[in-house]
């Protein structure tokens, strides 16, 4: 019976190929769509779960809430962890990781690797194998380092790692390391990534700060006792905290005794290592939206969706040609059920060519898809068991809807009029047409979305950030010793094009390097609690990046008193409680107190996200980055000549420099590629549905060829019988329009207010979405419009 | 074989009914050949589609072999369709898909019938239609007198008590025609087959043994 079926309904597809093509690239491409989605999202999902202990492993984060002004800290400090490991009841072990890009020297090479300082449970709570030598007591001397299998073959080429000794620059100083253990690469589904391992108590300020509780620099990791529960140990913690923070707790509380929800004003929290990847909170967070595998799913599923209803429509519209064959076989004793099974057979054998299809796709494009989109796909994730299951139980599923609703229909149909032949496409529109309707309105939605986040990605990358990005070049430092830092800058001073020379902590926008951060410090003014900003800068600050400064001046040599002195923002002076600042001093904290020699107005120093925060600039840390402002016909030869001078200067430099405008652009990528996921969504929906549009204008015409062919004889212009026509199609399209524009509008504006600076939605931009979505529409039927109108009537009429 | 009592098939019109047939009483024994003869519109081939299970009476009781039949169940009558109806119609309804020889085996798949003695019945019937050499044609490729020929084999292969046949030469020329009413006359002789068939041709119903004239929704004689 079964193969009664399949041979049927391979004898059916080759007899209509349209049909046949339709429904099998349609299928195959939207499958691979999905696939490519969903693996995406899983992978996202499942991120960090090897680690046999992952259910246990928490990173603790700090709140302190300032009267309402929420800031959530990840650094802990060092007397505070030796604390919890002693007080709290129920952890197992603690451990510090601080990361780096550490010079590592063997022989007469050296090469950058990326390390992380930590202590010695590391190993012990997170499962990175060990492949040579011992693992228990890889990290017990402080002169232990562990490497990665990749490392060690960088540094050793083939010989036995394990007892050789390297040279690690570290605070620039060359100091000898052994090399205890080596472990193998590191998953690429691991948030926590290293090439090399050493103790902690390496960090160059580890002595200086061992004891301060109030020196918070690193991330802070506990391994739970099994069984022990978040809940139990976030209270014993804060006993703890309270405990030993009782003078912070008391500054805070100036602003407000309790916290928002009645919560403490400081507490400290857990977060599992299963949401290190999506959490923004985590010193792992990978960047991404906690949304965005979410997306993907939901991008997957309107695909997937679109072809489903191409599916239906044309195996409904279809049948109905088949209306004689489904009426015989009923008169010959066939039950609704072996009707169904038979359609849905022939729906299961073109979903199975989609996917064989969908999975050849896929081969051929995962390598561009990564590319594009930034993702680590390997076809490796085939050999997980979930995920074959996965895929399998998904394919059966669209099947199912797929072919099963269109089966289920045809087998009810009145067998007598099926005889008769008095079914015809007309009667299905109802469901047909509303099919149609969702699958424009998903396309419109999607073309609209693309446009606005496109928009707002255009006016976040020409928006004034208050500063010059054009001309101002950013040297990454990297761990070059201040004797280079200043030599280097007599050089550039030397430059001719070169106009003002300062320098920074922090960068501006994200650098070659990649890193970012922040140093937020609170304090009491007039007995209130004040968060703001700190950054450490260099002379000519804010000549150099052509800040505004509205009131005093900017740090210059030419004044003594400089050291003690702060420039402030405008947020700064209104939580100074003053417009100009200039003469004031206060006191951060336990320090001498400073004073205000400056006002500059706002800048937007980090993305535009945010709003901007109050902001206190200052001459005393260290500098991480130079600012060069250079005047210039070639910036691309300036920005060469520098980079080349750098390295010439410090051989370790491992990051170029760049200009700042690239540096603001890259602050964006999420949202760049989130831009290219919708564009490619919006493309393949429109391309899917015309597909399907297609196909069904051209069971309708064939269905109508004997009317057009009267109309002609009858005098019927060519225009009109091509309007006709498109008219009934273009009115589903229209009013999928009109469902659509409310719907994107409101999605967007949600997505917009994630943006502190953003773009407005115009009411053109639905416009021009409604009237593309409409142009495809029509030439998609004209095709076969056209043709249908221009045939010959003779022809038409002459076959009945 | 066939009884029908009172049987009344109306459709609702505004406030009243649109009777298409009224009160019939007919009975058919096993073994006749009936020719059913009426203008268009008198409702013979609705009474032939309430024989064949296809329609359901408004009114009246409906008896086949002795069984009451007009308000079976859906899986009841299927089990009729397969065993003791067949179907032989003007447009011959072939799937177009499928070959001669699938055609005419497509009743035994739903009779769930082994496949060797499916073989078996289908190689006779196309044996005794002179067909054999046509098996592995397609309905397009044959004449519309061999097509009814298909259509006829297809009917007969489930060896079923009764065959319904609606205008079965209407589609056909007069030399076509005749060889079909043979091949009825043959069915119904030798096979003891009972036959009910719907006609406009006088000369085709004087190969049954009774004639039945339809108008307006009655029986005339």
């Amino acid at each position: 019976m079964l193969k009664s079926y399949l041979k049927i309904a391979w004898r059916n597809l080759r007899k209509q190929k349209v049909f046949a093509a339709v429904n099998v690239v349609g299928m195959g491409t939207a499958l691979c769509a999905a696939l490519l989605l969903s693996l995406t999202a899983y992978r996202e999902w499942t991120f960090d779960n090897f680690h046999k202990n992952g259910k246990d492993i928490y990173q603790l984060i700090g709140i302190e809430d300032a009267g309402g002004q929420l800031r959530t800290g990840s650094s802990m400090s060092k007397p505070l962890a030796v604390a919890i490991q002693k007080e709290v009841p129920g952890v197992k072990h603690v451990t510090f990781i601080a990361g780096s890009n550490v010079p590592v020297r063997y022989g007469t090479n050296h090469y950058y690797l990326s390390t992380q300082l930590v202590d010695n449970d590391f190993l012990k709570m997170f499962t990175f194998p060990i492949v040579k030598g011992d693992k228990n007591n890889a990290l017990q001397q402080l002169n232990q380092i562990v490497l990665t299998a990749r490392a060690a073959g960088i540094l050793f080429k083939d010989a036995e790692p394990v007892g050789r000794t390297v040279e690690l620059n570290l605070n620039g100083k060359w100091q000898p390391f052994i090399v205890s253990a080596v472990a193998s690469d590191i998953p690429d589904n691991s948030g926590i990534y290293f090439e090399l391992l050493t103790r902690f108590e390496n960090d160059p300020e580890y002595n200086a700060t061992k004891n301060d509780w109030n020196a918070s620099n690193y991330p802070l990791f506990v391994q739970l006792e099994p069984g022990t529960s978040k809940t139990s140990f976030e209270k014993n913690i804060n006993t703890v905290v309270k405990k030993y923070y009782k003078g912070k707790i008391e500054d805070l509380q100036k602003n407000a005794v309790v916290g928002n929800n009645g919560k403490d004003v400081f507490y400290l929290q857990g977060i599992a290592l299963k949401d290190f990847h999506l959490d923004a909170n985590s010193t792992f967070y990978s960047g991404l939206n906690k949304f965005y595998p979410w997306l993907m799913i939901i991008l997957a599923t309107l695909i997937i969706g679109i072809a489903a209803i191409n599916f239906i429509n044309l195996s409904i519209a279809r049948s109905f040609t088949r209306s004689g064959e489904i009426g015989l076989r009923k008169s010959l004793g066939a039950q609704n059920g072996q009707l169904m099974l038979q359609f849905w057979a022939e729906a299961f054998l073109l979903c199975c060519f989609a996917l064989v299809l969908s999975l050849g796709l896929m081969v051929f494009l995962l390598p561009y898809y990564n590319k594009v989109f930034g993702h680590h796909i390997a076809l490796g994730i085939f050999r997980n068991i979930r995920v074959i299951a996965g895929t399998i139980g998904g394919f059966f599923l669209v099947t199912l809807l797929a072919g099963g609703y269109p089966a289920w229909r045809v087998a009810k149909l009145n067998i007598l009029e099926v005889l008769k032949g008095k079914l015809g496409l007309g009667k299905s529109n109802g469901m047909r047409n509303g099919l149609i309707i969702i699958q424009f309105m998903v396309a419109v939605v999607l073309i609209s979305c693309t446009s606005i986040i496109w928009q707002q990605l255009n006016f976040i990358q020409s928006a004034p950030l208050g500063y010059n990005t054009s001309q101002v070049i950013s040297i990454p430092l990297d761990n070059a010793t201040p004797s280079d830092v200043a030599t280097m800058k007599n050089r550039l001073t030397e430059m001719p094009e070169v106009k003002s020379v300062s320098g920074s902590m922090l960068n501006l926008g994200l650098g070659k390097d990649g890193s970012s951060g922040n140093w937020t410090r609170g304090f009491t003014y007039k007995d209130r609690h004040v968060n703001t900003q700190y950054l450490a800068v260099d002379y000519n600050y804010a000549k150099t990046l052509d800040l505004k400064i509205l009131s005093g001046r900017d740090f210059s040599r030419e004044y003594g008193t400089d050291s003690s002195a702060v420039v402030v923002n405008e947020q700064m002076a209104k939580q100074l409680g003053v417009t100009d600042p200039v003469g004031l001093s206060f006191s951060m904290g336990d320090e001498p107190p400073v004073h205000v020699i400056g006002l500059v107005k706002d800048y937007h120093f980090e993305s535009l996200h945010k709003k901007i925060d109050p902001l206190v600039m200052t001459l005393n840390a260290p500098l991480n980055y130079i600012f060069v402002k250079v005047e210039t016909s070639n910036p691309v030869a300036s920005l060469k000549k520098i980079g080349t001078s750098w390295k010439s200067i410090n051989e370790l430099a491992e990051s170029d420099p760049s200009f700042l405008d690239e540096n603001a652009q890259r602050l964006y990528r999420q949202e760049q590629r989130f831009s290219k996921i919708f564009m490619s969504g919006a493309v393949l929906a429109v391309i899917i549905s015309c597909m399907g549009l297609f196909a069904i204008a051209v069971l309708v015409m064939a269905h109508r060829r004997k009317e057009i062919g009267i109309r002609k004889v009858l005098g019927a212009s060519v225009s009109g019988i091509v309007l006709l026509l498109s008219k009934d199609f273009l009115r589903l399209v229209l009013v999928a329009v009109l469902i659509a524009t409310p719907a994107a509008w409101y999605f967007m504006r949600r997505w917009l207010e994630g943006f502190e600076y953003h773009t407005s939605i115009h009411w053109w931009v639905f416009g021009i979405a409604g009237l593309m979505a409409v142009c495809i529409a029509f030439i998609t039927v004209s095709l076969q419009s056209v043709k249908a109108a221009l045939a010959n009537p003779v022809k038409s009429l002459s076959r009945d | 074989m066939i009884q029908l009592q009172k049987i009344s098939r109306h459709y609702p019109v505004g406030f009243g009914k649109n009777y298409i047939l009224k009160d019939i009483d007919l009975t058919i024994n096993e073994g006749e050949f009936v020719s059913i003869m009426g203008p268009s519109g008198s409702g013979k081939s609705t009474l032939l589609h309430i024989m064949g299970l296809l329609e359901e009476p408004s009114e009246g009781q409906y008896l086949f072999e002795g069984e009451r039949v007009d308000r079976m169940n859906e899986k009841k009558r299927t089990q009729l369709h397969r065993g003791s109806i067949g179907f032989v119609f003007q447009a011959y309804h072939l799937i177009d898909e499928l070959t001669v020889y699938e055609n005419i085996e497509t009743p035994l798949l739903y009779k769930n019938i082994p496949a060797s003695e499916r073989k078996s019945r289908v190689a006779d019937v196309l044996d005794r239609f002179n067909m054999v050499a046509k098996k592995d044609l397609f309905p397009n490729q044959l004449s519309g007198g061999q097509q009814q020929l298909v259509g006829i084999a297809r009917a007969i292969v489930a060896e079923p008590r009764v065959i319904l046949a609606d205008e079965p030469t209407g589609n056909l020329h007069s030399d076509q025609a005749k060889v079909i009413m043979q091949l009825f006359k043959h069915l119904n002789e030798q096979d003891k087959i009972t036959i009910v068939q719907v006609t406009h041709s006088d000369l085709n119903a004087t190969y049954g043994n009774r004639i039945i004239q339809i108008r307006d929704g009655h029986i005339q004689s």
